[in-house]
């Protein structure tokens, strides 16, 4: 049998017990986790003290090593309760202990991994500034060789866990006019009194993912040592960004998947219970339509991103698979958040049903790992190429 | 001390149950562990915790293993699954003589359990096995202390308007309620580990029963036929003016409805 898209009784197990930590811990927080738009300590201390924070890493580091199957169902059901929450706890499983984790010495790995995955130190990654994002050979921060170490000069945006990290991986440029080619990435820890390092600039309140902190992280002719920097080689920051998209990419169209599923779940008992002409409007044929669409495009989203995950699993090239993957999964969440809103009628306007949350948690998937018009342009491009 | 908790999966309550035939349901494959095992599961662990021994939970399924899985990723010691086709179709009395069976030569000091499967409801299987293996039984219970010295338990349940202080001696099965603990949340790393448990497996023959003393055909309670909930009624719309809708609306709660 060549194809099987059956999951193991231990993967329908283990995604059964992360549903039911979700349930209990996140689900009944998760207006309030919206409305306060703080940064949820307690919850945080709680989830990590269960290990899920280690889901990737190495057992000697106090992790799981998990294949990534595992990982994507993890992903999954953790979007279905705060998206916000999910974005704090991804970041810090993935993005930001990612780069520490394979090229931290050993005194790094036991001083900020180690407790990164028992939740004592929050970390974060760096990549977008106000004229880069998508577009990383714009990357203006600056690191300087000095004796001993590197300079890092320059601000960086919408870094997500930022007005909290203990550390971060910041991606900086030798020298701007290289483009892609000067790009690495340095382990920069926050300033204190005996250590130089970032401090905090603005926080940005957002549309959506609210409880998830988000701002700006000042990089100010900060100094760190040599084994600081992460890489093998000068210029390869690029590259090694690369190696993790294709993850990114997959788990951030499985919270996708979470966040059109919890909407339109939700739209349906509504429709079924919303009376109007003497009928729930669920009879109607313009509503069902709107639910046999998401249906379809649901279930094909989550086969492809599946495939996807086998194939990261088993080191398979998949860089345009995952693209696409993460393209179709989030334009298919987008859809199906919207017209929730519509099933919804005038009172998805207003904060009494979680429907608008989700709309406003979906759009914050349209970014990471690369907008759509970038995706797409690159996808057309390598489509059209002879 | 040793102790055993009585284990079992049933339906997620998402899950989507048809009836099939008068004798058959269609149930969708979700499954979870009984939340009242589950409470069942914490007791053992915390009196393990507190005394030391081991924890094994233990369940009759043909054919499922989650929530020997759950009892493992809860702290559980060891997993024990009586499985056998023959077992189809038994009734709660069945089901306790096969468990009191795997029990009966055992060495224990407590056994617990759920005070009802969240599927049948029946809540019959552990004051069964208690009466099969002749020792006492509290159903129900919402507080628990052991005085492992004297071997004997002060168990607290509830009883109309007020509560039930009970002394126990030991060995003893007990039902749980919900007020007696909350369920742990598993740690991932015994997530792991229960994903990776070696569950063991118990057959009827090992067990010294045959197959004509457990399943359908030694149940004497027997499912004559299942039947669907009725559908809900079409929305009435009263397109009167007031008064007259109100009075409508009573002479219909009244009359129709049957509620006041």
């Amino acid at each position: 049998m060549a194809l099987d898209f059956s999951f193991t009784e231990e993967q329908e197990f283990f995604r059964q017990t992360v549903r039911d930590a979700v349930n209990r811990l996140i689900m009944p927080r998760v207006k309030e986790l919206d409305e306060k738009e703080e940064f949820p300590w307690d919850l945080w201390k709680e989830f990590a003290s269960l290990g899920y924070l280690g889901l990737r890493h190495k057992e000697e580091y106090g992790g799981m090593e998990t294949d990534t199957i595992t990982q994507m169902i993890f992903y999954e059901e953790l979007a279905r309760g705060s998206c916000g929450f999910a974005m704090s706890v991804i970041m810090q499983i993935l993005m930001g202990t990612y780069f520490i984790a394979r090229f931290g010495n050993e005194e790094i790995k036991q001083r900020i991994l180690v407790p990164a995955i028992k939740g004592e130190k929050i970390g974060t990654i760096c990549f977008t500034e106000d004229q880069s994002g998508s577009d990383l050979g714009g990357t203006r921060t600056l690191a300087t060789k000095v004796d001993g170490g590197w300079r890092l000069n320059g601000r960086k945006q919408w870094i997500t866990n930022g007005p909290i990290a203990d550390f971060a991986t910041v991606m900086a440029t030798v020298d701007p006019k290289l483009g892609l080619k000067g790009l690495n990435f340095y382990l920069v820890e926050r300033k204190t009194e005996n250590r130089d390092g970032f401090v905090s600039g603005q926080r940005l309140h957002k549309l959506g993912s609210r409880c998830s902190v988000t701002g700006e992280l000042v990089l100010d002719n900060v100094f760190v040592p040599d084994e600081n920097f992460l890489g093998e080689e000068i210029g390869k920051g690029v590259q090694y960004a690369g190696e993790i998209l294709n993850e990114v990419r997959v788990m951030t169209g499985m919270n996708a998947l979470a966040i059109a599923k919890e909407a339109m779940e939700d739209a349906k008992q509504y429709a079924n219970n919303r009376i109007a002409f003497g009928n729930p409007i669920s009879k109607y044929q313009l509503i069902r339509e709107k639910f046999a669409k998401y249906w379809a495009w649901y279930e094909a989203s989550r086969t492809f991103l599946y495939r996807c995950a086998w194939m990261i699993q088993n080191n398979i090239p998949c860089i345009n698979e995952c693209m696409l993957a993460k393209y179709h999964a989030t334009e298919m969440c987008m859809y199906a958040v919207e017209e929730a809103m519509r099933i919804y009628g005038g009172n998805a306007f207003c904060s009494e049903y979680p429907v608008q949350r989700f709309w406003r948690d979906a759009k914050f998937l349209l970014y990471g790992g690369g907008t759509h018009e970038v995706l797409c342009d690159y996808l057309g491009r390598v489509y059209c190429k002879d | 001390m040793e102790i055993y908790v009585l284990v079992k999966q049933v339906p997620d309550p998402e899950a989507i149950v048809k009836v099939k035939s008068d004798s058959e349901l269609e149930i969708e494959n979700k499954y979870f562990t009984n939340f009242f095992d589950e409470i069942a599961v914490e007791a053992g662990l915390k009196l393990k915790e507190k005394f030391g021994g081991k924890v094994t939970v233990l369940t009759l399924d043909h054919r499922r293993v989650d929530a020997l899985r759950r009892g493992i990723s809860m702290g559980a010691d060891e997993a024990v699954q009586i499985t056998d086709p023959a077992l189809e179709g038994s009734d709660p009395f069945a089901v306790a003589r096969t468990l009191s069976a795997y029990l009966q030569n055992k060495p224990f000091d407590l056994i617990f359990t759920g005070r009802q499967a969240m599927d049948d409801d029946a809540g019959i299987v552990g004051p069964a096995v208690a009466e099969c293996l002749g020792i006492p039984h509290i159903h129900s219970i919402i507080g628990l202390e052991v005085d492992a010295q004297k071997k004997e338990a002060r168990v607290v349940r509830e009883v109309e308007n007020g509560k039930e202080v009970l002394i126990c001696p030991l060995p003893a099965l007990f039902t749980c309620q919900k007020g007696l603990h909350s369920p742990r949340i598993p740690l991932v790393m015994n997530v792991m580990k229960a994903m990776k448990a070696q569950i063991k497996k118990v057959d009827l023959a090992s067990l010294g029963l045959s197959p004509t003393e457990v399943g359908a055909q030694a149940s004497t309670i027997k499912i004559q036929k299942y039947l669907p909930p009725p559908k809900r009624p079409p929305v009435k719309i009263i397109k009167e003016d007031f008064p007259e809708n109100v009075k409508t609306l009573i002479k219909l709660l009244r009359e129709e409805a049957k509620v006041i």
